[in-house]
């Protein structure tokens, strides 16, 4: 049986010696290396163009590195085929700053998406999503057409489709910035209470509120460069 | 497994609002009336070689030229007995069958008209030969036998002359294996166009898509069961119009009963083929759009 210590011992993400590079342009992100510990909680920070989301995308595994390895769940994604790649991404659970919701589709189906593609039975699917709609209020819009709700309740949508798989990595770019103060504290403890559960959280942010509350250790990036600022103090009964 | 694949499998890709599909449906609709129409003259082609190899081909008629005297019945009968004799103790024959007047009357009857007084006329007698095999049968030594005993007959070997028809008609057959072949070709194309343009328009579903989990299997099994839907209504409207346009054609022909494209028909199996066509369609559009969605993809994240 896995210990709390063991779980977080374990490397779920492990960049060495990393660069990130769109086509012929200058690196984005130059020798980043990176060890998230199974069950670690990190907010991640920098000035808008620091490259979060680039390595936020290279977390989710949508982008490979130019340079150097990363390792996600023990495997090296420099090597991973495809259908390998699809098996780690349904352990990620991602919220996009700009939601990425399948507009077209209701609220239902976009919270089903991530259990749909893993083939799981129709009615288990009823009952999951319905059950976390409920816990994001969103259970009088679940019918309704993404591209007709409200910026906050797109982001919930977001949030849910995110967690309904209970990720073992979730990976959050900005996720309380359209919601108000509320909203925006439930969420964190939606995800203070997953990190608990095991599950790895990066969340990207620029609030200081939040960052000054939960006071997780912040992976900064700055001037195309990666840092570890340690948590000030352990995370205690934050919620 | 098919049922499975186009009722339990969600899309959230919306392709039935796609603008490549206008193009698919007609592209498709086109194909199959071309193909059609190619597959039924290729069936009746071959069925028209068939009987002429059968019917033709396996006989020979002896012609019995009227006498320069003037001879009795009986004796016209004595020769003509002597001939149907000579073919009777031959090997490979399976049937020697004297035409009869009426049967010549009503073969003069387009040229002479249905009053004419045959009797009155030097018309040939005609024997009918049915043979086993003629494609190994030796006319050239059974005509100089004959020739011998019967010096007023004379063999008309029907594959030298139909020689020349069965090249012709096996060219043509061969040109609408080649028609098929280039029309089934186009619709492959077409259908990979169109799948990679979606595709493109899509391409950001397919990244959440792909970021959620999908593998590209599912993602192409949603191309497939659109692909099959769209290939299966399409081939319907194209086969409704080659069946009008096969009608019209039956009917048009239905004045050449007899003669050598008489037997240019589609027995039930054909029909039956041609039937079943838009399903073979609807499948082909079903496995290219997998296949090709599968190869696509694989150069996308």
């Amino acid at each position: 049986m896995q210990t709390h210590k063991n779980i977080l011992t374990q490397p779920i993400i492990d960049m060495q010696n990393v660069c990130i590079r769109y086509g012929v342009e200058p690196d984005v992100l130059s020798n980043i290396n990176l060890t998230l510990e199974k069950g670690s909680f990190h907010f991640l920070t920098g000035k808008s163009g620091a490259g979060k989301t680039s390595l936020l995308s290279m977390m989710y595994l949508a982008l490979k590195p130019s340079k150097g390895t990363v390792n996600v769940f023990g495997a090296n994604i420099g090597y991973a085929g495809r259908e390998e790649m699809a098996m780690m991404r349904r352990k990620i659970g991602v919220v996009f700053q700009d939601f990425r919701l399948l507009e077209h589709l209701s609220a239902y189906d976009n919270v089903a998406v991530p259990l749909r593609v893993r083939g799981m039975g129709e009615n288990e699917i009823k009952k999951r999503v319905k059950e976390l709609l409920t816990w994001v209020e969103l259970d009088k819009s679940m019918d309704k057409i993404c591209s007709t709700l409200s910026g906050g309740e797109k982001q919930r949508v977001a949030i849910a489709r995110a967690v309904i798989n209970r990720p073992e990595i979730l990976l959050a770019d900005e996720p309380t910035g359209n919601v108000d103060d509320d909203i925006a504290f439930k969420l964190m403890k939606l995800f203070v209470e997953l990190n608990k559960l095991g599950t790895t959280v990066v969340i990207a942010t620029h609030s200081t509120d939040i960052i000054a509350r939960y006071n997780y250790p912040q992976i900064h990036l700055e001037n195309k460069e990666l840092k570890i600022i340690p948590a000030l103090r352990r995370v205690r009964n934050v919620e | 497994m098919l049922n499975k694949l186009l009722h339990k499998h969600h899309s959230e890709l919306p392709l039935k609002e796609d603008k490549a599909n206008l193009f698919l449906e007609i592209s498709t609709a086109i194909s199959v009336f071309l193909f059609s129409i190619a597959l039924a003259a290729y069936f009746m082609i071959s069925t028209v070689i068939k009987t002429w190899n059968s019917n033709i081909i396996d006989g020979l008629t002896v012609q019995i030229m009227p006498s320069q005297q003037t001879i009795s019945t009986d004796e016209e009968a004595l020769r003509v007995g002597k001939v149907v004799h000579f073919f009777e103790g031959l090997d490979g024959v399976k049937k020697v069958v004297p035409v009869n007047e009426e049967k010549i009357k009503r073969l003069m009857a387009p040229w002479l008209g249905v009053n004419a007084d045959i009797d009155a006329l030097p018309i040939a007698k005609l024997i009918d030969v049915r043979l086993y095999d003629g494609k190994n049968f030796d006319f050239e030594k059974t005509a100089d036998n004959l020739k011998e005993i019967a010096p007023y007959a004379s063999i008309d070997n029907h594959g030298i002359w139909l020689k020349q028809l069965v090249k012709s008609a096996t060219s043509l057959k061969t040109l609408s294996i080649f028609v098929l072949t280039m029309v089934l070709v186009a619709s492959v194309f077409s259908i990979m166009y169109a799948v990679s343009t979606s595709l493109k328009v899509h391409q950001n579903i397919i990244e959440i898509l792909h970021i959620m989990g999908a593998t590209d299997a599912y993602i192409a099994k949603q191309y497939a069961k659109r692909g099959f839907i769209v290939g299966l209504m399409a081939s319907f409207i194209g086969m409704f119009f080659s069946m009008l346009c096969l009608r019209v054609i039956s009917h048009l022909s239905s004045g050449l009963e007899t003669g050598l494209i008489g037997s240019a028909r589609l027995d039930g199996l054909h029909w039956f083929l041609l039937l079943c066509l838009p399903f073979g369609v609807a499948v082909l559009s079903m496995l290219t759009s997998y296949l090709s969605v599968k190869h696509t993809l694989k150069e996308m994240m």
